[in-house]
């Protein structure tokens, strides 16, 4: 087949990390080229690396056999790429019309030609089976719609090499089907189409070709006829089975709080919980497997109680929970490692000191007379203490806790919660962004809580982390449960192909 | 020692605008070919010169310290109170109202006044609290709002309830709910007490109290404050009751200080002034007082200087604007992500030890 796009050797570093390595890829005329791989695989960056928006450190791109280079995403569309990226760029309170027509440069003068402009649309959209209402506002349409429109306005703009990033993450199984029938149509009219997904078994069904990427490495180009999805799960996670460092538990003692059937925000695939249930134990870590975005946000603060569920209970040490609000959780003992933890852990703006002592502050010693009085020398020797204890490296305790690194900024929450002497921690994504050594330390932290008899509910990204501490591991898809797993020798690869909702 | 330093360019912005504010004032004055050195020493004599004064000045500051500090308050909880005009004037049209008709005098009367100031001003605080916390609506707006159905619910009471005679003003309050003079025969109200010690309670509770403590928290940051269990809802619900409070005790005591009637054009500016005090007073309960001292001299002290060396009082208008214009600059340009690095360089290279800032 003939070829459209060769990337040869595309490196890419941010300081001394790669985030791709060496990595080449073509794509033919009229392919659907799907890239495989797991979060922070390296995706985002090539193809970021191919509109224009970064530039690779090495390597080359050639289109049509001739070299090319990309310094901006207006150089990408003038070349023929376009992208529909996870999350539309669409102005809302524009027509769908005006939306495809936003940003062309084709017109010379000051006034559009919209009545030659809007034939020209009308043709595309029927050669290509968009069916779509041009005088409607965006607000007014379906998300499949939204994306019509998004794939749309790239045809208009010339594109040969369509790029569809996680194009099925919103749409519903009908409108998947919409979408695959305008793939299958873009192709036989000779796309090419980039398609960027973890749904394995949308993966298999749509793809030409296959390329897995794994950590920031381009693992294999393999054809879909010739794979299936076992096969292609091992490819991406790759890894040998490290044993884990820790011993694994299992308890079973009543749980200190057990999910039944809930649901929330349930028709939305990725913010959403659909008939969850589950529990966690007192002295044992549940871990939560699965790729980001697939109802892990909403299950930590239904747990830590920021938001109530639409339906179905919590059963909280055998009592229904009523009420859903974060000091009601606090006050039953319950500890959260929230996953931002600037925006929803930490006061950026206040000390160290301060954040230690932020849900204890009217308690002794830290006041007297029940926080009539601030004791600040009690507060300031007790965050000399947790700065030796957890490890926290700064000048001072006074200093604005927002000038700390994120390693040391986390040990400032997980000093907080687990001070708390809680029987419960939620800890969501606990070592994003963390070095090796801080990782470990927090590790080392929830594996002690756990023999102290706290039960730790772990939500993580990080595969590898899940399998390193959990005694219990659940996979979430699209906001079910699709499977529990011991943490004993896990089956690692029945896991992966769990995480992608087969 | 990072508090310190942090405290060092909160109190170098509104220090270094107010000397770049008076040295544009100077530039002016010696285009207009006044002696600059003359004109500020009449400027400081007109507003501390003398006990009369300085009773003056301290007066003039007193409605000043009661807006800017229910700003400040609102502020430090995240919220922006803009209506601490309407509360001051709804405090002191309910304060004038509950002496007037029930007729109640002596110590009593200036009891019922205060309290029903301070209720008033609460209750228009209350209103876009609520508004905000239960509807999401804007609070800034509801606020300002809220400022002109105060002056002209006012202007209700002056010109038709309690219209005395033929102007369009009311009768005064009676003597005897009058404050006393801190000393005879000078414009100088018992009122400027009650101001500072608010000022120094809202210090008190803001830096020393737990409660002040998460409700500093709130204004910081109100999603971990929601995650850390904190009543968000309820915090700023009170800030806007309390900071209601403050302006209304202000109008009514103002009323029984200085004003002693309800007439056309009472209060104007004051509420926007105080904001603006607030904030050159870093949002600092104390320094806000200072601010709107400092802020009453100027405009004490301009009507001598007018009369000793015939620079117009507007020069004085032009420093106080300047003012603001400098520290609000200022305190954006130290917020730039540019200004930080380079006086980190700057830290960095000027202490001695250089602390390992490394990741753990």
């Amino acid at each position: 087949m003939e070829e459209i796009l060769r990337m040869e050797h595309i490196s890419k570093c941010f300081g001394s990390f790669y985030a791709n390595k060496d990595i080449n890829l073509s794509i033919a005329k009229g392919e659907v080229h799907t890239l495989l791989g797991e979060n922070g695989a390296g995706k985002s960056t090539l193809m970021n690396i191919l509109i224009g928006l970064y530039q690779p450190t090495e390597g080359k791109i050639f289109i049509n056999g001739k070299e090319v280079k990309i310094d901006s995403p207006n150089q990408a569309v003038k070349l023929g790429i376009g992208m529909v990226h996870q999350h539309f760029m669409l102005v809302e309170a524009m027509t769908v019309f005006e939306n495809i027509i936003l940003g062309d440069r084709r017109s010379k003068g000051i006034l559009i030609d919209k009545e030659a402009r809007r034939k020209e649309i009308v043709e595309l959209s029927e050669r290509y089976g968009l069916d779509l209402e041009l005088d409607k506002l965006i607000t007014e349409i379906s998300v499949g719609a939204q994306q019509r429109v998004e794939i749309l306005k790239a045809l208009y703009r010339g594109a040969e090499i369509l790029i569809l990033d996680e194009p099925s993450a919103a749409l519903t199984d009908i409108e998947v089907e919409g979408l695959f029938a305008i793939m299958n149509k873009l192709i036989s009219e000779g796309k090419s189409i980039i398609f960027i997904s973890h749904k394995m078994r949308e993966v298999l069904r749509i793809s030409d070709r296959i390329t897995i990427l794994r950590a920031g490495e381009a693992v294999t180009t393999v054809q879909c006829s010739e794979t299936d999805g076992q096969k292609l799960a091992n490819l991406m996670i790759g890894r040998e089975l490290t044993p884990s460092h820790y011993e694994k538990k299992s308890v079973d003692e009543a749980p200190i709080i057990e999910l039944k059937h809930v649901d929330y925000n349930k028709s939305s695939k990725h913010n959403g919980l659909n008939d969850l249930s589950m529990c966690i134990r007192p002295g044992e870590i549940v871990g939560i497997a699965g790729v980001d975005g697939n109802g892990q946000t909403q299950l930590a603060q239904i747990v830590t109680g920021v938001i109530a569920p639409d339906k179905g209970e919590a059963v909280l040490h055998g009592k229904t929970v009523s009420v859903f609000d974060p000091n009601a959780f606090i006050e039953n003992k319950f500890a959260h490692i929230p996953e931002d933890r600037n925006a929803q852990g930490l006061i950026g703006d206040m000390s160290i000191a301060d954040n230690l002592v932020l849900k204890k502050s009217e308690q002794k010693p830290f006041s007297s007379g029940k926080g009539l009085k601030l004791n600040k020398k009690a507060i300031r020797s007790y965050a000399d203490e947790m700065a030796a204890k957890y490890d926290i490296r700064c000048t001072s305790v006074a200093q604005e806790v927002r000038s700390l690194s994120g390693g040391n900024q986390q040990k400032v929450i997980l000093s907080r919660e687990l001070e708390s002497e809680p029987d419960l921690l939620v800890a969501a994504h606990p070592t994003r962004g963390l070095d090796i050594g801080a990782t470990w330390f927090v590790h080392e932290q929830m594996i002690a809580a756990r023999d102290r008899g706290v039960g730790i509910l772990l939500i993580s990204a990080d595969f590898d982390e899940v399998l390193e501490v959990s005694d219990r591991i659940l996979v979430i898809f699209e906001g079910q449960i699709m499977g529990e797993y011991s943490g004993k020798n896990p089956p690692v690869e029945e896991i992966s192909i769990a995480m992608t909702g087969k | 020692m990072e508090r310190v330093k942090k405290s060092m360019t909160g109190f170098l912005v509104p220090v270094l605008s107010i000397i770049l504010a008076f040295l544009i004032g100077a530039i002016i004055m010696l285009a207009m070919g006044a002696s600059p050195a003359r004109a500020f020493g009449a400027l400081f004599k007109g507003a501390f010169g003398s006990a009369a004064a300085i009773g003056t000045t301290l007066n003039k500051a007193t409605p000043l310290i009661f807006t800017a500090l229910c700003a400040c308050f609102a502020y430090k909880c995240g919220v922006f109170n803009l209506g601490g005009e309407g509360q001051f004037l709804i405090g002191a049209t309910a304060g004038f109202c509950a002496v007037h008709l029930t007729g109640v005098t002596s110590f009593p009367g200036i009891l019922l006044c205060l309290l029903t100031g301070t209720l008033a001003g609460d209750i228009w605080g209350l209103i876009p609290g609520i508004l905000k916390i239960t509807r999401g609506l804007n609070e800034m707006i509801i606020s300002i709002m809220m400022n002109y159905v105060a002056t002209l619910f006012m202007g209700v009471i002056y010109t038709s309830w309690c219209r005395d005679a033929g102007m369009p003003q009311t009768a005064s309050v009676d003597e005897s709910v009058m404050l006393p003079r801190v000393i005879p025969n000078m414009r100088f109200a018992w009122a400027f007490v009650p101001a500072v010690v608010v000022g120094l309670l809202l210090y008190y509770f803001l830096y020393w109290t737990s409660s002040g403590f998460k409700l500093r928290a709130v204004g910081l940051n109100m999603t971990a404050s929601r995650f850390n269990g904190f009543p968000v809802k309820t915090y700023i619900l009170t800030s806007f009751i309390v900071s209601g409070a403050i302006a209304g005790l202000g109008g009514a005591s103002d009323l029984l200080g200085t004003q002693y009637r309800l007439i056309n054009g009472y209060g104007v500016g004051y509420g926007f002034d105080g904001v603006a005090m607030a904030l050159i007073g870093q949002l600092h309960p104390i320094a806000t007082v200072v601010v709107a001292i400092f802020f009453a001299a100027l405009r004490v002290g301009s009507t001598s200087m007018q009369v000793a060396t015939k620079v117009p009082t507007s020069v004085s208008d032009i420093i106080q604007a300047l003012v603001i214009v400098f520290s609000v600059a200022g305190m954006a340009l130290t917020q730039l992500p540019e200004f930080k690095a380079f006086m980190l360089r700057l830290t960095s290279r000027s202490s001695g030890k250089k602390e390992e800032r490394k990741e753990a």
